[in-house]
């Protein structure tokens, strides 16, 4: 069962990454990365600490710059494109710590985040999304007043309301109890389903394999495996890089 | 949730300043027809004294909104308002048998001071720098103006005809005149003129603040790199603020010409640099109410201190604005507007209660 | 273009440096290490020209003497300052911004009630040095030497002492500092200190060349704000250095040609066009300039 299907039916992946690198003064967080996702493809990212995961993310999202590489989005090179560019055209990252406006409503914060698309016929897939997460009933909250995993949901929201057709998800289940994380799987499988394109990166391996979909591996700034959930946690040198014997 | 697009009337009685609802506007619409109908028992020396402070509200709500709503804090308003003198001052001299003269002038001391604003703001904005920079740059660009406009002394220093009248300024400059109204110091026209412009400064930016765009520019200041994640072009928006802040500061100049007929360096320099941050720091600059409030009732404190003991105005200006950050960081009028809510004792956890202005506070 | 010429533009250039340099050094080291600007720098240089007017004329204490008065009490009064109203704007840099701008009118104020609308100033030493048939005044070879000295003494002070390295630890990284015992607020305080010294300096030094008024504080800062903007707040000293070589560099010869005011004109535009492509100024373009070199040492 191959869940790594990197071509559409055009043969174009929805996103490809060529050689991509990046070193903050002395270490090289990401030495040549190549990766191929396609349209509706749900992958996470996994790897030990230092891997280059988030740096991966701040990359393909626009924060950083490579020093080599490139990043092509529906073909377009996006490589130099600024962040608010690449957020308009279909790639959005929810940051790891959540980073919402907290002194705004939920709903003032779910405004923001549609933009001009609001006057438009309304976001089924946000609607949608509020409910299965628990959030419809919360609009009038300060953000900043909510739990932790509502914030992450919230979060998550936001990144939908921008109407992405890749989405960033960076360590979504961080901070959430085991229930919680079974939920945001969910929710995510879901999302992918709907048509989504996904990456997640994440730590907790609970979350991975209730995903149970195509699952890439980093060690050192490079992509060190690359297979479905099945294939990896078989894997004897992924389990060595994360548990350092055999 | 998902809201339509909210009516005109909901995005001016919205959450982004103090005051709301029935009662509050019955008494803004008393307030403003009060003031409109003042001519018919005020004397020309009331009308003057008056619309000479009316005029600088335009100016103060434009700092407000940058440094309060946007989270920049701007010296810059001064120098818009001198170099909206000025080109005023150049313009209708320059064009005087013109019977539009006056109005050219208007438009282009406006025109003239958005554009250097823009200018000045792409350099600022789009380089992403740390937000005490504009302070600084401002502050500078307002003393270098002053001191430039105070050597341009002597005849060499003109403008078609129009000499820029070195440290002394420039006089005799025409008010706005459209076909008889002459909007003059003591006349009714320029009282109603800057009444009009207060009230039409205030509504206005109070339907902006409340718009879609009015959130952004808060996203901006609470969270920037947020706000650019979503999708916007942040440092588009910040310019285009600074811009707008820009043109009321050239529309209180311009207002501030037609009232005095002239216009000198020091309405460039230090301390009128200083006023509208003064203003906007003691009425509480998430409050556009506030600060129209404070911008009159402190011009008029600094013009009874300039005839009482002119020497001790800026002392206590400077006194006023330290005493302000340090004990009241949210401004006076704000605070005292919060208090009186409380007060009221409207039940916690609704989110109109304690909401408004100064809770989103972010430094 | 004689050797004389040449070396009287250099005179020029290297009197421009010093003025930069020791106008901002104070308020750099400041903003580096408290994250903080402090507005009432112009005003603190003025207490500094006024203390050694005043200890001169009234006093009658030699002069240098009235400059270390003025280093001295200065730097106390920026303590009490710190201690006082920086304090509570740490998390708060707009904030602490117009406090000290209050603070500044209060100052600036405060002298013109207290002292009037101007001093006698302190006579300048009449030293002069002749060379090709240019005269250069020597007073003002001093102040260049003495900015070399106070870089020299900053730098040794940050690399070489022990508080120097209590303070680089509080810059990089205030909590690891803290929790590794360095007290910060303590080193707050004595930078705080030390900048407000440094600017009580500059103004005795330069109290001799100039009219002593209420006032006089806008002059310095004038190009001490735009030196700071266009050094960065990533390493103080080598901001300041560099920031003040490069602007010197572009106001000296305009300044010559087309008079003082155009000099200023100048800095005000060389600053928003460096800024608008090295948003964090000098300092900070040469810190992350640094970090890629060792990157690429290491491939």
């Amino acid at each position: 069962m191959s869940a790594v299907a990197a071509t559409t039916t055009t043969g174009e992946p929805l996103l490809r990454v060529e050689g991509l690198a990046k070193a903050f003064g002395g270490i090289r967080a990401v030495q040549g990365v190549d990766l191929a996702v396609a349209r509706g493809e749900l992958r996470c990212l996994i790897g030990p600490n230092g891997a280059g995961k988030s740096t991966l993310f701040a990359l393909l999202a626009g924060l950083e710059q490579p020093d080599a590489g490139r990043i092509l989005f529906e073909g377009e090179d996006v490589t130099r494109m600024s962040p608010f560019r690449r957020v308009r055209r279909g790639i959005c990252l929810k940051f790891q710590t959540t980073r919402i406006y907290r002194g705004l409503t939920m709903g003032e914060n779910l405004t923001l985040a549609r933009g001009r698309r609001r006057g438009a016929s309304s976001n089924g897939r946000l609607e949608w999304a509020l409910g299965a997460l628990g959030l419809a009933r919360e609009s009038g909250r300060p953000a900043g007043e909510l739990s932790h995993s509502h914030q992450q949901w919230l979060e998550i929201c936001l990144a939908l309301a921008t109407e992405p057709r890749l989405l960033l998800l960076d360590e979504p289940t961080a901070g959430m109890t085991p229930e919680e994380t079974a939920l945001t799987a969910d929710f995510v499988v879901r999302l992918a389903d709907g048509g989504i394109t996904v990456l997640v990166v994440e730590h907790d391996m609970a979350f991975v394999r209730h995903v149970a979909r195509g699952v890439t591996v980093l060690h050192y700034g490079k992509v060190f495996a690359d297979g479905t959930f099945e294939q990896i946690e078989a894997n004897h040198e992924v389990r060595r890089i994360y548990l350092g014997e055999e | 949730m998902t809201e339509d697009r909210p009516s005109a009337l909901s995005r001016l009685n919205g959450p982004q300043d103090l005051g709301r609802g029935p009662v509050f506007w019955t008494a803004f619409g008393v307030v403003s027809a009060a003031l409109l109908a003042f001519p018919l028992v005020g004397s020309p020396f009331y009308l003057s004294n008056l619309a000479a402070f009316f005029l600088y509200v335009p100016m103060g709500l434009g700092l407000c909104l940058v440094w309060g709503y946007g989270g920049i804090l701007s010296f810059g308003q001064a120098a818009f308002f001198g170099i909206g003198g000025y080109l005023y001052g150049v313009i209708a001299q320059n064009l005087a048998p013109m019977p539009a003269a006056s109005l050219l002038g208007l438009l282009g001391a406006v025109a003239g001071s958005v554009l250097v604003a823009a200018l000045f703001g792409y350099f600022v904005f789009y380089g992403q720098v740390s937000a005490w920079i504009i302070p600084l740059l401002t502050l500078v660009l307002s003393l270098i103006l002053e001191t430039f406009m105070g050597q341009t002394a002597g005849y060499q220093w003109r403008v078609g005809h129009v000499l820029l009248g070195g440290y002394n300024g420039m006089t005799g400059i025409p008010s706005i005149t459209v076909g008889p109204l002459e909007f003059g110091g003591a006349s009714v026209a320029l009282y109603l003129l800057a009444v009009a412009m207060l009230l039409l400064a205030y509504v206005g930016l109070r339907l902006f603040v409340n718009s879609h765009l009015g959130y952004v520019v808060v996203g901006i200041r609470d969270d920037a790199e947020r706000t650019r994640m979503l999708g916007y072009d942040v440092a588009r928006t910040q310019v285009v603020i600074f811009a707008l802040a820009a043109g009321l500061a050239s529309l209180s100049g311009v207002l501030y010409v037609s009232w005095g007929n002239y216009v000198n360096p020091s309405s460039m320099g230090l301390y009128a640099a200083t006023l509208p941050v003064i203003w906007t720091a003691v009425g509480g600059r998430s409050s556009l109410l506030a600060v129209l409030v404070s911008t009159i009732a402190l011009k008029w404190l600094a013009d009874t201190l300039a005839v009482r003991g002119g020497e001790y105005a800026f002392l206590i200006m400077g006194a006023l604005l330290l005493g302000t950050m340090l004990f009241f960081p949210l401004g006076i009028v704000v605070s005292l507007a919060r208090s009186w809510r409380r007060r009221r004792s409207v039940p916690a956890g609704r989110p109109e209660a304690g909401r408004g202005a100064g809770d989103r506070r972010s430094p | 273009m004689s050797l004389p010429y040449l070396v009287s533009l250099l005179y020029q250039y290297a009197d421009n440096v010093a003025f930069l340099l020791l106008a901002a050094l104070g308020l750099m080291i400041i903003l580096g290490v408290v994250d903080v600007i402090n507005l009432a720098h112009g005003e603190l240089i003025m207490l500094g020209a006024y203390t050694t007017t005043l200890a001169y004329h009234r006093a009658h204490l030699p002069l240098p003497l009235c400059m270390l008065l003025s280093v001295v009490g200065v730097g106390a009064f920026g303590m009490l300052l710190e201690r006082t109203v920086i304090r509570r704007f740490y998390r708060d840099r707009l904030g602490a911004l117009v406090a000290t701008w209050g603070i500044s009118l209060i100052l600036s104020q405060g002298t013109l009630l207290l002292l009037g609308p101007s001093l006698i100033a302190v006579p300048l030493p009449d030293w002069t040095v002749s060379y090709g048939g240019y005269s250069f005044g020597a007073y003002r070879l001093l102040l260049f030497g003495a900015a070399v000295g106070v870089v020299l003494l900053a730098w040794w002070v940050f690399y070489r002492t022990r508080l120097g390295v209590r303070t680089r630890a509080t810059m990089q990284n205030a909590e690891m500092a803290r929790a590794v015992g360095v007290d910060t607020r303590r080193i707050y305080l004595y930078t705080f200190g030390a900048g407000s010294a440094l600017a009580g300096l500059t103004g005795a030094l330069y109290a001799p060349t100039t009219t002593i008024v209420p006032l006089m504080g806008t002059t310095f800062v004038d190009v001490a704000f735009i030196t700071v903007v266009v050094g960065g707040g990533a390493n103080p000293i080598l901001g300041a250095l560099t920031s003040s070589a490069l602007l010197a560099l572009i106001s000296t010869p305009l300044s010559t040609a087309l008079g003082t005011f155009a000099g200023r004109i100048g800095l005000l535009v060389a600053a928003l066009a460096i800024i608008r492509f090295l948003p964090r100024g000098l300092s900070g373009y040469f810190h992350d300039l640094q970090r890629r070199r060792m990157a690429a040492a290491r491939t």
